[in-house]
């Protein structure tokens, strides 16, 4: 047989050590802790930190991040790039998440947070792009804009011009890259900051089980605002807190700090006239509460929650979920946001009765 | 077939240890931690946010140094700002060495009042001795002052003003709440 050529022998020697050494630094880097592997990018290292601190603290990155391999060659070619950067100093000082990674991360939150997750995908807030962007209706009424990215879409890379075609309020809509549609506009990272300050959850210690309440650390809240220009999570307790007004009356606002993050989109308008834009603030008899004394925060559903505050055996006696509101028919006059005792009392609210009858219709007897 | 061609079982053996073995050398690649500033030392930062307090004093909101000033300097100093390196680097040292020769303390240590005498001395140019030559003085006051601005009253995404605590002081809510003009309930 023919003999090989020594320096063939030499580089097959050479491939196997590369292959050897890519494998042995690829698991070296998947196992060590995060202080000896992903941290020392300085680029990352911020956010490194805030995990130390975080409630996933006890994740390693790869549990939500994936492995370099995680998204076959696309994040291999990106973490290659990363290297590149770094060494020649084109990089940024931060680096942060584009939207392809932000969805991969949605997905792997679901791998702990079913329950989270599945609420989410029933609710209003897993729209995807085409029914936010392609919405006919909505887009004929207001001009498309760079703005919507706040509050859709946030994780998406580019202007709205990169997004939808035409920038008009005359259709027909397009998106204009391939594959957005049927992404989810409104991620988890929109409103949730994994690595936000926290603690990992703990058994109660059950010595005292009557001090288990008061043994009980509190925590910050788990909802922070992604600001899209920033490429930054905010705090609730650093947002800033609504104060709308009904004509020249300033209302009552729930001091719920949770709620700061809702009103980041369900907003008034510039003169935070309650009721205008996208504003849902409680008026009438549900002024002050907070969106989620009613709005589950994943599902936004309410369907469970008028039991809370109106028992079936309660000291008004009613049925509230039956009453003449959008609660109970989206036709009704009454909304819920803000309907008022005197919209059904039209005379004059009625003094209290011991006991009062409720009728099929949901109306009460005097 | 001839063996002398292959690699022996051995020979693949012992380079496979060595390969692997070799990867333990990798750790020293990892990168030491960066020191928490990286354009200036940390005497520089000292002296810095000592002049950042007294160019934006604390009162009931941040003072200079506090609100960032400091690391917005450092971070720009590394990225846009590349370009004041030089001038940064000899304003300080000549600040020092002043304050050395003047006071025998360095400008960290001297009282608020001397220090705001000897900003302002830098402010007005009258200082002409050592490096203060053609109204250096003046000339880097200046720029220390405008990006003491910079960072207290900027977007905290290039340093300074964290949690925008300046916009707080202004009454200017971040990010602004405005809705759609659309929909009307």
């Amino acid at each position: 047989m023919k003999k090989v050529p020594t320096f063939l022998r030499a580089l097959t020697v050479v491939m196997i050590l590369l292959v050897v050494a890519c494998c042995g630094f690829y698991f070296y880097w998947n196992e060590a802790s995060a202080r000896s592997s992903c941290e020392s990018c300085h680029e990352i290292e911020n956010s490194s930190i805030m995990w130390a601190r975080s409630g996933h603290r006890d994740l390693p990155c790869k549990e939500c991040h994936g492995t370099a391999l995680s998204s076959g060659l696309h994040s291999l070619q990106e973490k290659g790039m990363m290297f590149v950067h770094h060494f020649t100093g084109t990089g940024p000082r931060q680096i942060t998440l584009n939207e392809r990674q932000v969805l991969e991360l949605t997905e792997n939150c679901r791998r702990c947070h079913g329950a989270e997750y599945a609420r989410w995908i029933s609710g209003g807030h897993s729209a995807t792009y085409a029914a936010i962007f392609l919405n006919d209706k909505h887009n004929a009424g207001e001009q498309l804009n760079a703005d919507c990215l706040r509050c859709h879409g946030m994780f998406f890379g580019g202007a709205i011009e990169d997004l939808v075609t035409p920038v008009s309020t005359k259709g027909p809509w397009q998106l204009k890259v391939a594959g957005q549609s049927d992404l989810p506009a409104i991620p988890c990272l929109a409103c949730h900051e994994v690595h936000r300050e926290g603690s990992p959850a703990v058994r109660a210690g059950y010595d005292d089980p009557a001090k288990i309440f008061y043994y009980r650390r509190g925590s910050p809240s788990n909802v922070q605002w992604y600001d899209r220009y920033e490429k930054i999570h905010i705090r609730v307790e650093a947002l800033p807190l609504l104060k709308p007004r009904e004509g020249t009356r300033e209302l009552k606002v729930s001091d719920d700090p949770r709620q700061q993050v809702c009103v980041q989109c369900h907003a008034p308008n510039a003169f935070h006239q309650a009721g205008t834009g996208d504003d849902r603030t409680p008026r009438g008899v549900h002024e002050g509460l907070s969106c989620l004394a009613c709005h589950d925060g994943h599902s936004n559903d309410s369907r469970w929650s008028c039991v809370n505050c109106h028992p079936a055996i309660s000291n008004c006696g009613l049925d509230v979920t039956k009453m003449n509101t959008t609660f109970a028919a989206s036709g009704s006059p009454h909304n819920i946001h803000f309907v008022r005792c005197i919209d059904c009392h039209t005379k004059g609210i009625p003094p209290k009765h011991g006991s009062r009858l409720q009728r099929a219709d949901g109306t009460h007897s005097k | 077939m001839d063996n002398s061609s292959k690699i022996s079982r051995r020979d693949f053996m012992m380079l496979a240890t060595l390969g692997v073995g070799g990867l333990g050398l990798l750790a020293g690649c990892v990168q030491q931690h960066p020191a928490d500033s990286a354009a200036l030392s940390e005497g520089d930062a000292g002296l810095v946010g000592a002049m950042a307090d007294r160019i934006i004093p604390a009162d009931a909101w941040p003072g200079g140094r506090e609100n960032g000033v400091v690391t917005f300097i450092d971070m720009q100093l590394d990225g846009h700002y590349r370009r004041f390196r030089s001038e940064y680097r000899k304003g300080l040292d000549a600040v020092t060495e002043t304050c050395l020769r003047r006071y025998l303390k360095r400008f960290e240590a001297l009282s608020p009042e001397v220090q705001d005498s000897f900003l302002r001395e830098m402010e007005s140019g009258v200082l002409r001795d050592g490096e203060w030559k053609e109204g250096f003085s003046k000339r880097f006051f200046e720029m220390l002052r405008s990006h003491a601005m910079q960072a207290y009253y900027g977007s905290p995404r290039h340093g300074g003003n964290p949690n925008y605590a300046s916009y707080k002081m202004m009454g200017i809510d971040y990010p602004p709440i405005i809705g759609q003009n659309r929909y009307g309930l």
